[in-house]
């Protein structure tokens, strides 16, 4: 077939179906629940110098580790032969986030010649380490974390290398679901290398090679073209981290961010240094951070290519708790680079108003519950993220309940699944209504509030949730939105603070724990919301009759108009 | 455009089973008789806001009288029409106190990642009509709380007031045990007189309470609306003098008498497309090809179905209005599968900012449509592609009813070309290469998904553009079998004719495989779906039950559906799982397998139907030969060209040759051959 200028699109259309079939892969033949139910690996084909092509994504963290990963291979000038597979977790060199992301890359050859690479990470349910599953709270040091992989062979010329398998295998306490994720993601790597190799024989390596050229040099077309719509300028912002995990913290964080003719550039020099506790990050995890929002600036529909985030930037000196060296821990690395997406949003939304509401709950707000199941006597482990508030927009009020930016595909256990594989019982999951808190303008999405009540003898709490100690930034004159909380209930009364961080907290029998996610940032002064808004919410019980009254300047007159318990009477607008 | 009908002016005499299917732009009839296997046809325009006038035309038009018709059965737009365009009832919802919300909050998930400016589906129930009562159910199914009746009469109340129409139950654990959702129903209907109330478990029987909640909730918007047109519509065919049953076409591959569909109108939803894919099967069976993939190409989107081993495959959840992009709105509804593709005839050809091509999803539509049209459209699209391809006569467009102007196409297409430097011919080019790449990844990726492989398939092609693009697909996918029914165009009517009466039932049923009674567990589900089946078949026969289990290891969330011929024979369903696990995952796993969910369908079979459809021929004929550009197989050279009505005397022709009938046009590429079968069945293969 000849190759004209058309053809460089069709192949573009192939190198996204080969990461479509590379993810479907994966998802397909995963034996870890948080790959095939959570979606929580990403995979893509790169070119020979290790420039991201295409790419599938189940969540939006993997927006910086694939090219990275590759790119390390061959900086560390390792000898590649057809059918080899590397295996990478290091979290500090090219690609690495924490241990349970575990990076394989194939190179891929035609007629001899390297052409490109495939590359997956996933989260693998375990690692090894001091916690089982590997993931925790309050870990000192990446040793506790679980067995590295310092970009060691996991296949030689087609050939599996037995020793790794067997490393994997002792290092695990799941050895069969360990070593059938190191299958499964090899397969999909195969995928990939299959399609690439029925490409070049059908359209010739040459025009393969230019294809991926023109793919990532029209994304960096793109997204210059983007850039150069936007509002030029310089914007920063500055935060705090919550606590560690270990009871140190918050910890003071910030950027500058330049867009210019150029590019954009996001500095975090002056961010604090790497903690004790494993809510630091390394240099991928800043990078994902980082892209999630240079791509919803750009634009959030195209493929993900290395060329579009080419004019992007960023700079932060080593050392620091978004770029942490070893042996810093890193398990809670997704809250460092929420906060990096958050950091980037707040300082840019005064320019984006249509495309960056204000401030999100912001956390993966991770939580497990180690329980056992009182109908079969047998351990359960319930790990599941929470959802909460967004903020508002310029233009529409911040929606409820949805899971924070670096999630994505990611969907909330059903109550009635809850119960019965755990064994608890949900007394509530609804909307979480904070007087006050997101009114604006435009107002901010409600959190959520879920209740379990434990119903066997002990169990055990994990959480590592973030923006804990300060709440969902307002944007334009809009009020913060509300902090997250867990609280745990003993006998109808709290048994102690509320709190965002906490390691195996033992729970009894009928101890209420009680998972609250923030109200989103409003928008705008809420004195000028229309009256006709506050009313329907008012309807709605979205707010209460105080608030209706304290922020939006509404007053009471005492006709009841909602149904609920709260006594929510009519309300005269008064703007004066 | 004037109705139309095949036999005009003849009085057809004898016993009909007629289908009339309503679609965006036009109402299609089809009639078998089914004495003689001859076939009537006729449109008319689709006549929105009074869809049944439509039906009526058509009727007239068909010249078939009242009384000849045995079976009508319908497929109706109505329901998503009621849904899409936000008119159903103004809805209440009912639920357990401290879950209010849980119809707003839905599964929290963001598919569109880099969104952050997203918007989830806005609930079909305001929270001010969200009511809770409280009362609790546990997964075991006993009542940890009794219903508080005092609170649900002041519910009623409430809603009273409220101005509501039709209201939706939907309390935690139902599929458990829907003692307390039966209750409250029946407190809410003796204090509601006029409104229609609707539980959860009237309409599905699973667990997942957003999903169940979704259901019902939709359930009871649409249900006024759907009640109201199907009672209009039955006195209206009455008034006709048919006498004959009224079936709807359902989701679930089978029809169901109007009084059936009207309570649970959610069950109507896809009955159009999914009509085409039982005809498919029904082919398939027929043909001897028990792996059959579906292509049905229409203006703006090409939809695809697995059939494995002469099964259709059903989705015991599905979503209205999901893109990669929206999560939808999710119905616990048995659907077959259909998947779909932005990709169609009117899909418009267009650059982005860095010179990069693109085909679709933005579609011409009908209105303007295609620039060959020539009713205004200046967009390239890919009928545009193909008629400058030659791959379309402009002359035969259905069969020559609607003139194209290949200019006006080659103009827009010149027009795009300017851009980059290149013309007509080679934007076409390129456009058709890249919607068949488009097409075929799609293809592959419904097959391999399940851990299926194309080749193992027949291709079954069917639509208006569905044969135009078959063979091409087909040779990317290496299927080496492609077939044209008789009468593409009108193909999902042939299913809705040939589809079973068909009753399903799906129960979330909890336990161990090889500790759960599974015969007494499927009894009760078999009574739900013959109770769903309904009194009266369509046809001959009896009723046939088929059982089905949803399997997981344990600790897994994700299941798979195995057939369960003997409920008492637990090691045989284990080794269908795992058999099914190797094909789907390629794995299996040493850990006990769980059952969740049991579903049975019980179908009530048509009576045997032969269609010997042979499409009247066009206005005029198709010129004789033509240059055609047979790209990536080939050089534009002049090929032969015939009519499919030729290959009736059993002649093989080998490519590359067009064959050509009113409704559709076949590439024959080269080292391809064609002919028909003895049923009318055009099968292209490719030559050893």
């Amino acid at each position: 077939m000849t190759a004209d200028r058309f053809t460089m699109d069709v192949l573009r259309e192939g190198f996204a179906a080969i990461s479509d079939e590379m993810f479907t892969s994966l998802q397909r033949t995963s034996q870890s629940p948080i790959i095939y139910e959570v979606l929580d690996f990403g995979v893509g084909i790169t070119d020979a110098a290790g420039e991201l092509v295409s790419q599938g994504n189940g969540v939006a963290g993997f927006l910086g580790p694939l090219g990275d990963v590759v790119r390390e291979v061959l900086a560390r000038r390792m000898d590649l032969r057809p059918g080899d597979v590397i295996a990478a977790n290091d979290p500090y060199s090219g690609g690495g986030t924490h241990l349970s992301d575990v990076a394989l890359v194939r190179p891929v050859f035609a007629d001899g010649d390297l052409i490109g690479f495939a590359v997956a990470k996933g989260h693998w349910t375990e690692v090894g380490g001091k916690d089982p599953g590997s993931w925790t709270a309050d870990s000192a040091d990446v040793y506790a974390e679980g067995l590295q992989l310092p970009f060691v062979y996991a296949w030689r010329g087609g050939e599996p290398a037995g020793d790794l398998r067997a490393i994997l295998a002792a290092n695990s306490r799941l050895p069969e679901m360990t070593l059938g994720d190191l299958t499964a993601q090899a397969a999909c790597l195969e995928v990939a290398e299959r399609r690439l190799a029925e490409m070049c024989a059908r359209y010739g390596a040459g025009a393969v090679r230019a294809a991926m050229s023109a793919a990532i040099d029209r994304g960096e077309r793109l997204a210059r073209q983007a850039l150069a719509r936007m509002p030029h300028g310089v914007y920063a912002a500055s935060d705090h981290t919550d606590t560690d995990g270990l009871g140190n913290g918050p910890f003071p964080v910030q950027v500058r961010v330049e867009i210019g003719p150029g590019g954009m550039t996001c500095d975090f020099t002056g961010s604090h240094g790497q903690v004790p506790g494993p809510i630091n990050c390394t240099w991928s995890g800043l990078v994902s951070g980082v892209r999630t929002v240079f791509k919803a600036i750009t634009d959030p529909a195209e493929p993900a290519t290395d060329g579009w985030f080419r004019p992007l930037t960023i700079i932060c000196p080593p050392g620091t708790i978004f770029t942490a060296r070893r042996p810093a821990p890193v398990a809670a690395y997704f809250e460092a680079t929420e906060m990096a997406t958050d950091l980037v949003w707040h300082a840019l939304a005064p320019a984006f108003g249509d495309r960056l509401p204000a401030g999100t709950f912001m956390s993966v707000c991770s939580t497990s519950l180690a329980l056992t199941h009182p109908e079969s006597g047998e351990p359960a482990l319930l790990v599941e993220p929470q959802a909460g508030g967004w903020g508002a927009g310029r233009e529409a009020d911040g929606q409820h309940a949805l899971v924070s930016a670096g999630d994505g595909e990611t969907y909330v256990i059903p109550v009635e699944v809850a119960e019965q594989r755990y064994g608890i019982r949900v007394e509530r999951f609804g909307l979480d209504i904070v007087p006050g808190a997101g009114a604006g303008r435009r107002r901010g999405g409600r959190g959520l509030v879920r209740e379990y009540r434990i119903c066997c003898d002990e169990a055990l709490l994990t959480v590592a949730w973030g923006r804990h100690e300060s709440p969902p930034w307002g944007a334009a004159g809009g009020r913060d939105g509300s902090p997250n909380y867990v609280e745990v209930l003993r006998g109808g009364r709290p048994a102690g603070p509320r709190f965002g961080k906490a390691a195996r907290v033992r729970l009894a029998r009928g101890d209420l724990v009680r998972l609250v996610t923030g109200t989103g940032g409003g928008y705008g002064d809420p004195r000028e919301r229309e009256p006709e808004r506050v009313l329907a919410d008012l309807r709605d019980e979205l707010i209460t009759p105080e608030e209706a009254a304290r922020w939006y300047g509404l007053a009471d007159s005492g006709r009841p108009v909602g149904h609920g318990n709260s006594g929510i009477t009519d309300i005269k607008v008064d703007n004066a | 455009m004037a109705t139309l009908a095949s036999a005009p002016g003849r009085k057809p005499h004898g016993r009909f089973r007629l289908a009339v299917d309503i679609g965006g732009t036009f109402t299609d009839l089809v009639a078998v008789d089914t004495a003689s296997g001859a076939v009537v046809r006729a449109k008319a325009d689709t006549t929105p806001g009074q869809l049944d006038a439509g039906v009526l035309k058509a009727l007239a038009q068909s010249g078939v009288p009242g009384e000849a018709i045995e079976a009508f059965i319908h497929g109706t737009t109505v329901v998503i029409n009621a849904i899409t365009e936000r008119r159903g009832a103004v809805t209440a919802l009912v639920t357990t106190r401290g879950f209010r919300d849980v119809l707003e909050i839905g599964r929290a998930n963001r598919p569109d990642l880099y969104n952050l400016a997203y918007a989830k589906p806005a609930p079909f129930v305001p929270r001010h009509l969200r009511f809770e009562v409280t009362e609790r159910m546990t997964w075991q199914g006993t009542a940890a709380r009794p219903l508080d009746e005092d609170e649900a009469a002041a519910v009623a109340g409430s809603i009273a007031a409220a101005g509501v129409t039709a209201v939706a139950v939907c309390l935690l654990h139902a599929w458990a045990n829907p003692g307390h959702e039966r209750l409250l129903a029946a407190i809410l209907r003796a204090r509601l007189p006029g409104i229609a109330v609707v539980a959860s478990h009237e309409v599905s029987g699973q667990w997942r309470e957003y999903e169940r909640s979704s259901t019902v909730a939709l359930s009871a918007y649409v249900q006024p609306v759907v009640a109201g047109y199907l009672g209009s519509l039955a006195a209206s065919l009455r008034g006709q003098g048919v006498i004959g049953p009224l079936y709807a076409m359902r989701s679930n591959g089978g029809v169901g008498s109007f009084e059936r569909a009207a309570r649970a109108p959610v069950s109507l939803l896809e009955s159009g497309p999914v009509a085409g894919v039982i005809a498919a099967a029904e082919l398939g069976r027929r043909l001897g090809n028990r792996n059959v993939l579906t292509l049905d190409i229409g203006g703006t989107t090409a939809k695809t179905s697995a059939i494995r081993d002469g099964e259709v495959r059903i989705d015991t959840l599905h979503h209205i209005g999901r893109t990669p992009s929206f999560p939808g709105y999710p119905v616990q509804v048995p659907t077959v599968e259909i998947i779909e593709i932005g990709a169609g005839g009117g899909s418009v050809i267009w650059l982005d900012g860095a010179d990069g091509l693109h085909v679709g999803p933005r579609s011409a539509g009908a209105d303007p449509g295609p620039a060959c049209y020539g009713r205004g459209g200046a967009r390239p699209t890919l009928t545009d592609a193909n008629l400058l391809a030659g791959r379309l006569d402009p002359g035969y467009f259905l069969g020559g009813a609607m003139p194209l102007d290949p200019a006006a196409a080659e103009r827009s297409l010149a027009r795009l070309g300017a851009q980059v430097g290149a013309d007509a011919r080679a934007v076409a080019r390129g456009a058709l290469r890249y919607a068949t790449a488009q097409m075929s990844h799609a293809l592959r990726l419904v097959t391999v998904r399940r851990g299926y492989d194309p080749r193992d398939f027949a291709f079954v092609a069917y639509g208006g553009a569905g044969p135009l693009h078959a063979t091409l697909l087909a040779r990317e996918l290496g299927i080496t079998r492609t077939v044209i029914p008789p009468g593409p165009g009108h193909f999902s009517a042939f299913g809705m004719l040939a589809s079973p009466m068909r009753g399903e039932a799906v129960r979330t049923v909890l336990g161990r495989l090889g500790r759960l009674d599974l015969a007494a567990a499927f009894a009760g589900v078999e009574r739900a779906a013959a109770a769903e089946l309904g009194q009266g078949t369509q046809g001959a026969g009896d009723v046939q039950v088929a059982r089905y289990a949803e399997l997981r290891y344990a600790g897994q969330e994700h299941t798979l559906e195995v057939p369960v011929p003997d409920p008492r024979d637990p090691a045989a369903i284990a080794a269908a799982f795992e058999r099914r696990c190797l094909e789907a995952y390629s794995f299996r796993l040493d850990a006990p397998v769980e059952v969740v969910a049991l579903r049975v369908s019980a179908t009530a079979p048509a009576a045997g139907l032969s269609w010997a459809d042979q499409a009247p021929p066009g206005a005029v004929p198709p010129s004789a030969s033509r240059v055609v550009d047979l790209d990536p197989y080939g050089e534009p050279r002049r090929v032969p060209v015939l009519l499919r009505a030729e290959l009736a005397d059993g002649r093989q022709v080998r490519g590359p040759c067009v064959i050509e009938e009113p409704a559709a046009t076949t590439l024959v590429l080269p080292g391809q051959a064609a002919g028909q079968d003895r049923a009318g069945n055009l099968v292209v293969e490719e030559l050893p």
